[in-house]
């Protein structure tokens, strides 16, 4: 088989596994953000319960591994509570805590980067904690975040990869699919590499153009 | 009843007591001066007033209402104090407009239209109609602390308080903000301003407070406090920044 029909053959499926990939990766980051603009919120409240919480919650994420984060929720957790989890709502639950956590301390650093003179003028002028937060802060934290923040998405989207040992079938295990009936790792591999490397290529060049738009100077 | 009453406020950072009983009325329409050397609690005293610090005792009321940082109202009695700071602090990420009308609108529930009618009168006020849609970035020092003064005053405050207004301008600006507060004097607010611009004070306060290691070391008329100081420290200090 030439390298042309091998990849006739095989770019239908790696299509359809980045698809999933990507779909897998955005509902997980869109939790995600939510997640870690809430803890980051936890993280830097006056209430020591909550802060704790979130450090708890870090820690957790930080030290183990992703991959035994999956197994846990897909098969340790439906295990426990005798529920059934389709192996995506799992790889979600997966994702979504595990970047989640990662966001949650780019934006913790994002908010305590903003001058503490902008709360002071916010406050003074008779804004509450909440709308300061909100229309002050929070504004400004997520510019400075923009290049982290993309730096953790474009991890997510190659982590759903560890995604596929709970049996997703997503890009990389398309990809092991298709070796195993052609033996040929080699173009196979560079397929998969080169469709994750120009997915991540242009959301890095669209978060370049957004950072340029919302520069503050 | 006093516009400000100030009773034997103390303020300690740590260990390190900044205020140490302080005693103060400023009255309605009073244009009050505040001097003194770097470090005496200038800044701290004007910030405990719109509880940007919480003191460590003692009471300050604005309009009779106790200021503490724990009040539930503490955010409708701050809508009613104005503040200028140094750093001009105005928010990076609005338009000069949005500056000046983001406060009213989710304060005061004014509708926008209102709001930037409000804000074009304010802007127009401190000579900066044509800035509107400028972000602060473009502006100059002196352009920046205008606009945060006309934010300040669309919330139509009672009291404003200004911590060294022209202390972060390059000198050639300075008159174009003293301009704009010597206007707002006229037109009756209430002020309290920590300044070293000594001419200023002349010739704006109506009584000028001299802080010396977080006491009001001094209090007194403009006349009496630049032509006839009895405090030996007052005497000091004014030769040393009158010398400078
Ligand atoms: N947030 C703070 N934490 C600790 N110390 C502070 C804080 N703010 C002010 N101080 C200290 O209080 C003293 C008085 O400061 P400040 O009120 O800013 O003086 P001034 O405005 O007269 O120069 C200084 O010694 C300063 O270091
Ligand atoms: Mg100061």
């Amino acid at each position: 088989m030439s390298f042309f029909e091998l990849l006739q053959e095989s770019l239908p499926l790696l299509l359809q596994g980045l698809g999933l990939t990507l779909w897998l990766a955005f509902i997980s980051l869109v939790i995600a953000m939510i997640l870690g603009i809430l803890a980051s919120l936890a993280g830097l409240s006056k209430h020591a319960p909550l802060r704790a919480l979130n450090s708890a919650f870090v820690a957790i994420i930080r030290g183990t591994p992703l991959l035994v984060q999956a197994y846990f929720i897909y098969f340790g957790i439906t295990g426990v509570l005798g529920i059934r989890m389709s192996a995506f709502t799992a790889g979600v639950i997966a994702l979504s805590l595990n970047a989640g956590g990662y966001l949650s301390e780019i934006f913790r650093g994002g908010i305590q980067a903003v001058d503490p003179g902008q709360n002071e003028a916010a406050r003074s002028l008779g804004l509450s904690r909440g709308q300061t937060m909100r229309r002050i802060i929070l504004p400004q934290a997520i510019r400075i975040c923009i290049p982290s923040v993309v730096n953790q998405w474009c991890i997510t989207i190659k982590d759903t990869s560890i995604i596929c040992v709970i049996g997703l079938a997503e890009l990389v295990r398309q990809g092991s699919q298709i070796i195993a009936r052609t033996y040929r790792p080699f173009e196979v591999w560079i397929m998969v590499g080169v469709l994750f490397f120009i997915v991540i290529w242009l959301l890095t060049l669209l978060a370049r153009i957004v950072e340029r738009k919302v520069s503050l100077g | 009843m006093a516009k400000v009453e100030i009773r034997d406020l103390h303020k300690s950072f740590g260990d390190n007591e900044v205020l140490r009983g302080i005693n103060c009325n400023i009255e309605a329409g009073e244009v009050v001066c505040i001097i003194g050397p770097s470090g005496s609690g200038k800044s701290t005293f004007l910030r405990c007033i719109n509880c940007l610090e919480e003191p460590t005792s003692g009471t300050i009321t604005v309009d009779g209402h106790v200021m503490d940082a724990n009040s539930p109202d503490i955010d409708s009695y701050r809508e009613d104090i104005g503040m200028v700071f140094q750093q001009f602090n105005l928010f990076p990420h609005l338009s000069v407009m949005d500056n000046i009308t983001i406060a009213p609108t989710m304060r005061k529930k004014m509708d926008m239209a209102q709001a930037t009618e409000l804000g074009r009168k304010l802007l127009a006020s401190v000579g900066l109609e044509e800035k509107a849609d400028a972000f602060p970035r473009s502006l100059s020092g002196g352009q920046k602390q205008r606009v945060a003064i006309a934010r300040a005053l669309a919330m139509q405050p009672g009291l404003m308080l200004f911590d060294e207004p022209t202390s972060a301008l390059d000198p050639e600006m300075v008159g174009e903000v003293l301009d704009v507060m010597r206007h707002l004097a006229r037109d009756g607010m209430t002020m309290a301003i920590v300044t070293h611009e000594m001419g200023f004070a002349k010739s704006v306060a109506d009584r000028v407070l001299f802080i010396d290691e977080g006491i009001i070391a001094e209090e007194g008329t403009p006349d009496q406090i630049f032509s006839n100081p009895q405090n030996p420290r007052t005497k000091s200090f004014l030769d040393k920044v009158l010398e400078a």
